[in-house]
């Protein structure tokens, strides 16, 4: 196992560098910082732009700057925005925004994905299985974006309107300034009521393919010849599902999780954008919008470190947990 | 018994998860400091009002550079920073009152333009410094020049105007500052909004470079967190994470007001179902994103909890036809163009439907609502000529072909590609139905959404490069209005259609020190009504802007100028 995972890191930092390379170079062809200033009534000065190219080492030929970016990747230095913010420090706020989110989601997401998938299971073709069916196929089918645009029109100002309070928000980690006229409870209900919708939006983008796919190894598990002979020698049905089903059928599970991690960061973008959180994902966007290149290849390289470990902890707890398969 | 217990346990780590993650967000939640005060006279601070800001949170406060050069920080600022004019909601210009004793009047009759500024003897600092002439000659010292040879500034947006003076002196004391023209600068009250020299001064022009090229980075706030406004801005107040900035009364504001205790702004983004809402659950309360139609009309929907406005503004779309262009090097096809063109129901299709307010525009100086403005369009254009656009085509040599495409023997046919920006339904909109409507006279337009439009010499298709056949965008209006000559005078750097008329040239580098503002509009209109024989550019429509406020507040009166909707900051209160 331990050649595999030195074989996997060194692999990835090929695919890291090669997809860093080419999303530079996509950038440095499509970026224009200057833009924005050349239509500006009256005109900046010439000094202005000359000045701004040479900050922004746009005279410097693309290899050079694309190495001299790679220099500070290796010390920790991500390079700074057009406006002359550090990325790394950006990147690492912004994580701590996203994880929050990606966190909460998952955990929910992977409960009721559990709760749903065994349910169905072992309801096969009743009434719970096809209404859970229905349901699952449902939000498959819906688009993020407007998922969340429903739970903020039919969840947080619906309900808002009808207690007459406000318990749900639409935009935001927590309410501006809330500081000044709440107390620390009223500070934390504040906070929490921010983080269930955005929770639930990006949650139910996995879950409801998660239960599918717990439903099916269930299923699988179900109908070997183990727990039949299990149940042939009088063991609790309960007992049979959970220690000897649900155990065994939550191993293919727990590597989808892992691989969907890359899945879910990339549903936080939008997300993120719908309710206002300032993360990983309205970094990315902000930045294409500003041609601003380090923060785009700042968060191409977080995202990819991110994607690349969970599938390394993918395959490692498929090891882990299947003790017939050997990485070696 | 066992299943319950677990049930609960899952349930209970879900919460617990959620509780924790909630408890541990934010991190750098800014302590908001609240000083009691506030200005003179019968508006006392009392209550919050948030700023739903759609365009991207600042990265840096200076407004004289690129970083700080975003709408985001001149509504930050426009609370904070005194200025020595402000544009009025109907485009005219006043004096800010409260730091100035009388409204300044620009001398000509000498030599040299000379303006007097008698500043109050109760406008201060925050720090109870007094505002002073030192302080319009530091302004005036710090942007006069972006040459570092000649002690300027090269990371300097702009120059106009502070490089036309010669000095700036106090008067008879230090509350009166003396401007000296060195030519005269007929916009001269577009100019002093102003920083505070006890604060920023490093003593000489290379320092003063340093620190302005170092701006001032949005987390570290305003440098001594200085304000001559009625509101001030702490660091402490500042939350770069969570995009929030909260501003608190300046307790040394010397005019009336402000209303607020707190005024929050918070970046929201341009998304409109996140606008809407936002102000439908109250958790904004004012906001002014970029109008479209489904997002006017879910917010009207909303009233009487929400009040909104649409106002046209300075910005204002045009075509620009490229004159290096085979085809449209001859102004009959340019004016072939224009008589095809049905501007009237153009705009009935686009701006129209989101106010029937909408008109076309006739004038590239002036907007419809400005009070300069004059109709200058010749009244062929006023309506669709197809009949008149194809005499015109064919008495330069075109014909129709079968398929309605017009040819010249030596040029061949008359296929054009009309570019625009990216993302903009509009400005798309706009681009369909022009190629509709000119079709019928023979021309054959392709759209090309162009991602370089704006971008240098160095992209072939830009304007810059000049590598574009007719181009769609904006130009932005103002009420200061001699740099008009950097878009239509002959070789000047932002003409990119290539318009050359001699007396045009003459008109607009006359307005550039015509001091007498009603001979200046006089030129400006006279210049425009030329450019309609040129016809190299086509105006179309003013663009609306859009501002929505929780029927809550008070003293909102949109400003559709660069002014922005908090032009009257310290006048917005909540009911």
């Amino acid at each position: 196992m331990f050649f595999f995972t030195v074989r996997r890191l060194l692999s990835s930092i090929v695919v890291l560098f090669a997809s860093s390379l080419a999303v530079f170079a996509l950038c440095v062809a499509s970026f224009d910082p200057l833009a924005p200033y050349r239509t500006r009534q009256p005109a900046p000065p010439p000094e202005f732009f000359a000045n701004l190219r040479e900050q922004l080492n746009l005279n410097e030929p693309f290899i050079s700057r694309y190495f001299s970016w790679l220099g500070g990747v290796l010390t920790l230095d991500f390079g700074e925005s057009n406006g002359g913010t550090a990325v790394g420090p950006q990147l690492l706020g912004r994580l701590g925004v996203t994880a929050r989110m990606v966190i909460a989601a998952m955990v929910l997401a992977v409960i009721l994905a559990i709760i749903v998938g065994v349910l169905t299971a072992v309801r096969q073709y009743k009434p719970e299985d096809y209404l859970f069916t229905f349901l699952t196929y449902v939000l498959i089918a819906l688009p993020t974006f407007w998922f969340a645009a429903l739970l903020k029109e039919f969840v947080a100002i619906q309900f808002n309107d009808l207690v007459g309070q406000q318990i749900f928000y639409t935009i935001g980690e927590q309410s501006p300034a809330i500081e000044l006229i709440g107390t620390r409870s009223e500070i934390f209900w504040d906070r929490l009521g921010h983080l269930i919708l955005p929770t639930i939006s990006l949650a139910m983008l996995s879950f409801a393919a998660w239960s599918r796919f717990q439903r099916a190894a269930m299923l699988d598990v179900l109908n070997s010849d183990y727990i039949r002979l299990a149940r042939a020698k009088g063991l609790q049905r309960r007992r049979v599902l959970v220690r000897h089903g649900l155990r065994n059928a939550l191993i293919p599970l727990t590597t989808v999780v892992a691989l969907n991690v890359g899945l879910i960061m990339g549903g936080a973008v939008v997300t993120e954008t719908v309710f206002v959180w300032h993360g990983m994902g309205e970094y990315l966007i902000v930045s294409i919008g500003r041609s601003d290149l380090f923060p785009v290849l700042g968060w191409l390289l977080v995202a990819a470190f991110f994607v690349i470990l969970f599938n390394l902890i993918a395959d490692l707890l498929y090891a882990v947990l299947d003790p017939r398969i050997r990485l070696n | 018994m066992k299943s319950t217990r677990r049930g609960t346990a899952v349930t209970a780590t879900f919460a617990v998860a959620a509780l924790v993650l909630a408890a541990c967000g934010g991190g750098d939640d800014p302590t908001t400091e609240t000083p009691s005060g506030g200005g003179e006279g019968g508006l006392e601070p009392s209550g919050s009002a948030t700023y739903g800001e759609s365009t991207a949170f600042p990265e840096n406060l200076n407004p004289l550079i690129a970083a700080g050069n975003s709408v985001a920080t001149s509504n930050i600022l426009v609370g904070i920073l005194p200025g020595a004019f402000i544009i009025q909601p109907d485009f005219s210009l006043s004096h800010d009152e409260n730091l100035l004793e009388s409204e300044p009047v620009s001398d000509d009759s000498g030599d040299q333009q000379v303006v007097t500024y008698e500043i109050s003897d109760d406008a201060i600092w925050s720090d109870e410094t007094p505002i002073t002439a030192a302080d319009f000659e530091f302004t005036w010292r710090i942007q006069r020049s972006s040459d570092p040879a000649d002690g300027g500034c090269e990371v300097l947006l702009g120059t106009t105007g502070y490089d036309q003076i010669e000095s700036v002196e106090p008067g008879d004391d230090d509350k009166t500052a003396v401007v000296t023209f060195t030519d005269p600068y007929p916009d001269w009250q577009s100019l002093f909004t102003l920083y505070p020299a006890h604060i920023l001064d490093e003593g000489d022009d290379a320092a003063n470079c340093t620190a302005i090229t170092e701006g001032w980075p949005i987390a570290e706030g305003l440098p001594e967190e200085f304000s001559g406004g009625p509101y001030q801005l702490t660091a402490a107040n500042i939350d770069a994470g969570a995009q929030t900035v909260v501003l608190t009364p300046n307790p040394n504001w010397y005019g009336e007001g402000p209303g607020l205790e707190n005024l929050i702004y918070q970046s929201i983004g341009s998304e409109s179902n996140t606008t809407v809402a936002a102000l439908q659950n109250n958790e904004v309360q004012l906001a002014s994103p970029q109008p479209q139609l489904d997002l006017v009309g879910q917010i009207e929907g909303l009233a009487p909890n929400v009040t909104s406005s649409i106002d046209f503004g300075l910005s204002f779309e045009h075509f620009d036809m490229n004159t290096a262009n085979v085809h449209l090097g001859k102004p009959e096809v340019r004016k072939a163009f224009a008589l095809a063109l049905d501007r009237t129901s153009l705009v009935e299709a686009t701006v129209g439907a989101f106010d029937s307010r909408a008109q076309v525009l006739n004038n590239r100086v002036f907007v419809n609502n400005q009070p300069e403005y004059v109709d200058t369009a010749p009244e062929e254009y006023n309506a669709q000529d197809i009949e008149g656009a194809v005499a015109l085509l064919e008495g330069v040599g075109y014909t129709i072909g079968a398929d309605g495409v017009a040819t010249h023997p030596t040029d061949g046919p008359l296929q054009l590609t009309m570019s625009t920006t990216q993302n903009n339904p509009l400005r798309e909109q706009t681009i369909d139905l022009a190629t509709a409507q000119v079709a019928d006279a023979g021309f054959a337009i392709e759209k090309f959404l162009d991602p370089d439009i704006f971008a240098g010499a160095e992209k072939p298709t830009s304007l810059e490069a000049r590598g574009f056949e007719i181009a769609l965008f904006a130009w932005v209006s103002s009420p200061f209005f001699s740099s008009t000559k950097s878009l239509y005078v002959t070789g000047e750097g932002q003409n990119y259609a290539g318009a050359s008329v001699p007396e045009v040239d003459e008109l607009l580098n006359a307005l550039t020190s015509e001091v007498d503002r009603d001979a200046a509009v006089t030129m400006a209109n006279e210049a425009d009504a030329l450019l309609w024989e040129e016809m190299a550019t086509i105006p179309l429509y003013q663009k609306p802007t859009f501002t929505a406020w929780s029927s809550t507040l008070e003293g909102i009166e949109p400003n559709a100028s660069l002014a922005g909707p908090l032009w009257n900051v310290g006048q917005i209160t909540v009911a």
